[in-house]
């Protein structure tokens, strides 16, 4: 019923390498929870959605920590690397700013020193703050299983509300972002009950780029959460918006035809019908400032 | 007496307690260690909020490993409660609200006791349930509680048994019925609010021990450790001498830790684990759910006025939805009743004010007692009248609000007050005349005005009591019973004292933590009531204290009283000029000449204030002399900003301006002002959500939203006047709840400066603010 | 149930303790160590209450297991003042009575520390970014954005 006090009784280890993650996964599989920093974790075995006998820390695993950057890969970003660590490494603020901006989204300040990039998207909630940019980033995620490494595109990961694909014995290595088409511009625009902090009642991720191949000249991406059992694109608003010569009415009419596509339910955030207006508004917002600040550059 | 200017009076000298807090030494009743001997324990609570328990079988719990004992109400018949005794300590036939508590589970660590108790087996017969107050009130509701008949009550409560009203106050003055044919302009509406929480920072917190000697001490997180003790004394047949309250520092209290919420659970647990102390700990989540809450209110509300503005008839129906036990709720009906006008000065008036009971959690004290809950109406229905006959809201306001030596709506004469005055300097703070430009173009601007009253609610006789004691350095221990919750009480009471005794300000400590053993007597922290009611009884302990110093040192130098007086720790002759240092005399007097014996001695100041001039109200027309002790006032105008394309609201500024009688220490008068006026701004937004089922919905931070550091106003301007009361120290009186009791309306009338739409129901959330704006659009399209 | 030694550098001094594995650092500095300057207002990483410096960034103690900490250092607010010196800091939420019931100001001071250190003059907005995750229902948070504000010209976290 409510929250406990206090976490439940459970064993903490701390995977020194891979074999030790597949190992206790094979031995004591259904037992074991896997930790990063315990944000969503923690919060859920308290309310008794989560409970384990195992938890087996991922964090100290060599890699999972680091950030690298190439000029022709893009970046690598391991998956316990903090909200906090990602928003100020130069290489995501040059590259991937819109990665930046919705990491200082999340939470507070002290809650991103633990959060990290692979918790907020092996979480897979639909209201998870890293999940719109990652998308339209076009992000892949390296999964490691006793078979080895597999990448899979972030579109395939999430399968519903909490659900991924990762197999019984696998988890997450990191998250790899190829380098955004030139001259890109993103942006993240959260909107919550309060000003800042709050979870999304709705969140909207847009990434523009110059495209001379098409009639509009720019390309959008657009990524959405929090109203529908996963975070998801709009390939549909897409394309209609790549067709023709971009105007407000045009812009407006994808956002329209983007509200069309969200199917959030009714929470104590806020009713469907809001939800709904709300992706409206803040993908013609997002597509608006995109769209200004790729003409003014 | 000392004849010049009060020194201390209206500094704004550190708070007492400001370093225990930044050094993190202040201890609040969590922080004290008891030892590998301490017992943990956990309530079991309803998952219904309204159904019969049919059985209750513990033992399955019982046979866990480290439970020691698990408590059910069977064997505790008595009730609890201050004013209608309604509150069983643990439910055994009935359970009124989803988490009302129905066990309480004793184990050596608080995970065995989170373990056991989902292992108490409960059967419940689901009954049909009741929220909404009005539905409630008719005769065909479900009855939550048949015995009503029964219960103990005040005599100036009046429940109706067979029904689920537990008050009806009425008023009934002048000719309502016929004022209305003289009446230019009517406004009639209705408007709700939600049940909110107080949301203190500390949990409730307490830990109880039970000696086998028969004594038993209660360590809580409390606002009114007498109070405390009076109720669970009672309730539970303790002689008052035999049960301990003793009350660390507050984490934050805003009336929801007045009176007794589960520390009676705590008590009796520990009654059954004698010797051994037993810790009750309320998580955020049972904050949220299991501990009362400020109550809803339908209200009814016709409003009229002649063709100059003047107010000419009011007529009035509160429905409070008292929820599941109203020992409290009764009052706030009854001040709501006596109150129900709002500070207008309004001729005929019939008003009925209710306190119904529903199936939510207890209703109870919460920062403004009634007044956030009808100024809400009020001050909006004030607006369209206004509107109505084309008069500016805040000339109509000037107009009609009421006066020193009115009579106002119970009959009573005004107190000195100088509301005219607030209103004047709220409004030209946020420059009401100018219309203002928006500060982007998605958005829409607006400017509205609230003013208010309220008189502490309590009994006519709820007393204070004080001491001083010198220390041999002539340093001085203030005792007092009031509780400090943040509001800065102790501070005040130091100032009391040092500016009476003539010592430094910095050389008073106030005794805590508060301890019925030891500290003198005080009804309540509650009510606004301490600086007033606390002050006069310091005040005049030191008085006491300070007499005894001169008639020691007159008998010494064989002068005479009045020609000394103490300033800074020295007792100095206006006569003689001769001077002599408090240091050493107040404790151990002063030799006679040549040593042949002594004078005096330890000096202990003794004072009490009570006040003796509260009388009753007719039970049919709510009027007598005096219904309340005074009045506060004050004035908050808002200048706000809408988001048209979410519906977000911001606070550009809010002029909050109170008429205190005196201002004892100004910067804490300014830190309650600008404290209010964000709590009165969160509240707008604040509902506790419920299901069908009763459930509550969002009983966590994430989900019910305070105001954090980011929603505050651009800008809080503060302000005051002074119009001193007779019977407060140097006129002075309290502003701690009045702070926050108009901020919601003042933001709707804003709201609709701003947009041209009324919200008559709170919370004003974006989600209602955006669809009302599309929908108005939509029509006029 | 298994123990597990490990050590705590709290406020410069090394502490040795036991504990399970279960034990959140709020519970081993409240409850094993003591240092219940450290508040506990929701267990959940929604209040800051709890908020301490490990390696010098704040974190919710609710919200991390001691065990995971082995070698760490941990600033609470005990360990601000120094041989009775308060912090500018801590003189500023004194001096400007950003302070009421007190029950949120040992961990506004951590965040407020911390930003201090990473950011010696802060803007308001700076401000209200660092301690959006530290609740205060009694001050209405403008005191303490002065307060951070004043120990910034004064010298910022020490
Ligand atoms: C007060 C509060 C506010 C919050 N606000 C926000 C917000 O505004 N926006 C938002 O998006 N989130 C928010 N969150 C949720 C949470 O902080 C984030 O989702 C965070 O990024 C989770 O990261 P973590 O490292 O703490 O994950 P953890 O809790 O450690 O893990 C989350 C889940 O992912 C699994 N997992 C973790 N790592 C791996 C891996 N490598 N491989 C496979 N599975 C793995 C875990 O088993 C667990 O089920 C909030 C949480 C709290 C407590
Ligand atoms: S107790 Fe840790 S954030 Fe509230
Ligand atoms: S001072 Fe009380 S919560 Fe901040």
């Amino acid at each position: 019923m409510l929250a406990r006090p206090g976490l439940p009784d459970f064993e903490y280890m701390k995977a020194e390498s891979p074999q030790d993650v597949f190992r206790l996964l094979e031995e004591r599989g259904g037992e074991v929870k896997l930790l990063m920093g315990g944000t969503d974790l923690f919060v859920q075995m308290r309310d008794g959605n989560e409970s384990a006998g195992i938890l087996l820390d991922l964090k100290y695993l060599p890699g999972m920590k680091d950030i690298s950057y190439t000029k022709k890969k893009g970046i690598k970003i391991g998956a316990a690397v903090t909200l906090n660590q990602l928003s100020a490494h130069p290489d995501v603020t040059n590259h991937f700013q819109i990665l930046s901006q919705s990491a200082d989204t999340v939470g507070n300040y002290q809650l991103r020193n633990r959060a990290t990039l692979g918790g907020n998207l092996c979480n897979a909630s639909p209201s998870a703050d890293m999940a719109p940019a990652a998308l339209v980033l076009e992000g892949e995620v390296s999964l490691s299983g006793p078979d080895g490494e597999r990448v899979m595109a972030l579109d395939q990961f999430w399968v519903g509300p909490g659900k991924t694909a990762l197999k019984e014995y696998e988890f997450m290595t990191a998250v790899c972002f190829p380098n955004p088409p030139s001259g890109a511009v993103g942006r993240y625009l959260k909107l919550g009950r309060s000003k800042m902090g709050d979870l999304a009642i709705v969140g909207v991720a847009v990434l523009g780029y110059p495209d001379p191949e098409v009639p509009a000249g720019i390309r959008f991406r657009i990524g959405i959460n929090s109203t529908a059992p996963t975070v998801y694109r709009v390939p549909q608003v897409e394309e209609l918006l790549a067709k023709a010569p971009l105007s407000d009415d045009i812009l407006r009419q994808a956002s329209g035809e983007a509200m069309k596509v969200s199917a959030p339910i009714e929470d104590v955030r806020a009713t469907v019908l809001y939800q709904k207006k709300m992706v409206n508004n803040l993908t013609f917002k997002g597509l608006k400032e995109v769209w200004s600040q790729l003409i003014n550059s | 007496m000392k004849n010049s200017e009060p020194s201390l009076i209206g500094q704004s000298v550190r708070r007492t307690d400001a370093i225990d807090k930044v050094t993190g030494c202040a201890v609040f009743v969590d922080d004290i260690p008891f030892g590998p001997n301490l017992l943990h324990s956990r309530l079991v609570r309803s998952p219904h909020p309204h159904a019969l328990i049919r059985s209750i079988n513990t033992k399955k719990a019982e046979r866990l490993p480290g439970v020691r004992t698990i408590v059910t109400g069977k064997e505790l018949s008595a009730r609890l409660g201050l004013y209608l005794i309604d509150r069983p300590i643990f439910a055994s036939e009935r359970v009124r609200y989803y988490g009302e508590p129905v066990a309480g589970v004793v184990a050596t660590t608080e995970n065995i006791a989170v373990e056991a108790a989902k292992l108490v087996e409960i059967e419940y017969e689901v009954l049909p349930a009741v929220y909404d107050p009005v539905e409630s009130a008719q005769p065909d509701a479900p009855l939550l509680h048949p015995d009503l008949g029964s219960y103990t009550v005040a005599n100036f409560i009046f429940p109706e048994p067979g029904t689920n009203i537990s008050e009806n106050f009425k008023i009934r003055k002048g000719d309502v019925e016929t004022c209305w044919s003289d009446c230019e302009a009517i406004a009639e509406g209705q408007f709700r609010l939600p049940p909110i929480e107080h949301v203190p920072l500390e949990t409730h917190t307490s830990i109880a021990l039970s000696e086998k000697s028969g004594q038993i001490t209660l360590w809580a997180s409390s606002q009114s450790p007498f109070a405390m003790r009076d109720m669970i004394a009672q309730c539970l047949g303790i002689p008052h001498n035999k049960l301990r309250v003793i009350a660390p520092l507050v984490g934050g209290g805003f009336g929801g830790k007045a009176g007794v919420t589960m520390e009676a659970c705590a008590v009796v647990m520990a009654q059954a684990v004698e010797g051994r102390p037993v810790k009750l700990r309320l998580t955020r989540e049972e904050e949220f759910v299991g501990t009362s809450v400020r109550q809803s209110l339908v209200s009814d509300i016709k409003v009229g006025c002649d063709k100059d503005g003047t107010l000419l008839g009011m007529e009035l129906t509160y429905y409070f939805g008292g929820g599941a036990y109203n020992d409290y709720g009764v009052n706030i009906a009854r001040a709501a009743g006596y109150s129900c006008t709002g500070p207008y000065d309004v001729p005929n008036v019939k008003a009925d004010s209710l306190c119904v009971y529903t199936n939510h959690p207890v209703g109870s004290a919460m920062r403004g007692f009634g007044m956030p809950e009808i100024h809400w109406g009020l001050e909006q229905i004030m607006d369209q009248l206004a509107e109505q006959i084309g008069m500016d809201p805040v000339e109509f306001r000037l107009k009609n609000c009421v006066r020193t030596d009115d009579e106002i709506v119970s009959g009573m004469k005004m107190t000195p007050i100088d509301l005219e005055a607030c209103i004047e300097k709220a409004s030209k703070a946020i420059k009401w005349e100018k219309k203002e430009k928006p500060t982007a173009p998605n958005k829409k601007r607006g400017k509205g005005i609230a003013i208010m009253w309220k008189a502490p609610a309590m009994p006519p006789n709820p007393g204070s009591a004080a001491v001083v004691r010198f220390n041999e350095d002539a340093t001085v221990n203030v005792e007092v019973g009031g509780q400090e919750l943040g509001q800065g009480a102790f501070t005040v009471a130091a100032q009391i004292a040092a500016e009476m005794l003539g010592v430094p300000y910095e050389s008073v400590t106030v005794s805590y933590p508060l301890d019925t053993k030891y500290s003198p007597y005080e009804w309540q922290t509650v009510a606004s009531r301490l600086t007033w009611s606390m002050g006069n009884a310091v005040k005049a302990a030191a008085a006491d204290a300070r007499t005894q110093i001169l008639e020691t040192v007159a008998d010494h130098w064989d002068e005479e009283i009045d020609d000394l007086t103490i300033e800074d720790g020295l007792v100095i002759s206006f006569k003689s000029e001769r001077e002599q240092p408090l240091d050493k005399m107040v404790i151990y007097g002063l030799p006679n000449e040549d040593f042949e014996g002594w004078k005096g001695g330890p000096v202990i100041g003794r004072g009490h204030f009570m006040p003796t001039y509260v009388t009753n109200l007719d039970p049919e027309t709510g009027q007598g002399t005096r219904a309340v002790v005074h009045y506060t006032v004050g004035a908050q105008a808002v200048d706000l900003e809408v988001d048209l394309e979410t519906g977000q609201l911001e606070v550009l500024n809010i002029a909050s301006v109170y008429d205190v009688g005196r201002a004892i220490n100004p910067d804490l008068i300014m830190t309650q002002i600008e404290g209010g006026a964000v709590h009165g701004m969160s509240s707008a937004f604040e509902e506790l959500k419920f299901n069908e089922s009763g459930e509550v919905l969002n009983p966590s931070f994430v989900d019910y939203r305070i105001a954090t550091i980011a929603d505050i106003p651009r800008k809080i301007h503060g302000d005051y006047v002074e119009t001193p009361i007779d019977d407060g120290p140097w006129g002075a009186r309290g502003v701690g709840e009045h702070v926050m009791v108009q901020t919601a309306p003042a933001i709707a009338n804003a709201l609709y400066d701003a947009v041209g739409i009324r919200f008559s129901d709170l919370p004003l959330s974006a989600d209602k603010i955006y669809l009302a704006l599309e929908e108005k659009i939509n029509r006029e399209k | 149930m298994v123990i597990h030694q490990i050590s705590l550098i709290i406020n410069g001094t090394e502490e040795g303790l036991q504990v399970p594995s279960n034990m959140t650092l709020l519970h081993a500095l409240r409850d094993k160590l003591g240092f219940t300057g450290t508040k506990n207002g929701c267990e959940a990483g929604e209040c800051g209450a709890c908020t301490v410096l490990v390696d010098g960034e704040p974190m919710n103690s609710c919200l991390v297991l001691a065990v995971e900490l082995n070698g760490r250092e941990i600033t609470t607010v005990e360990g601000l003042a120094e041989n009775g010196k308060l912090t500018p800091l801590q003189q500023a939420f004194a001096d400007l009575n950003a302070v009421q019931c007190g029950y949120c100001t040992p961990g506004m001071l951590m965040s407020a520390t911390a930003l201090l250190r990473r950011n010696p003059q802060p803007s308001e907005v700076d401000i209200q970014e660092a301690l959006l995750g530290n609740l205060c229902r009694c001050t209405g948070y403008q005191r303490i954005i002065d307060a951070v504000l004043k120990a910034s010209r004064n010298g910022g976290a020490k």
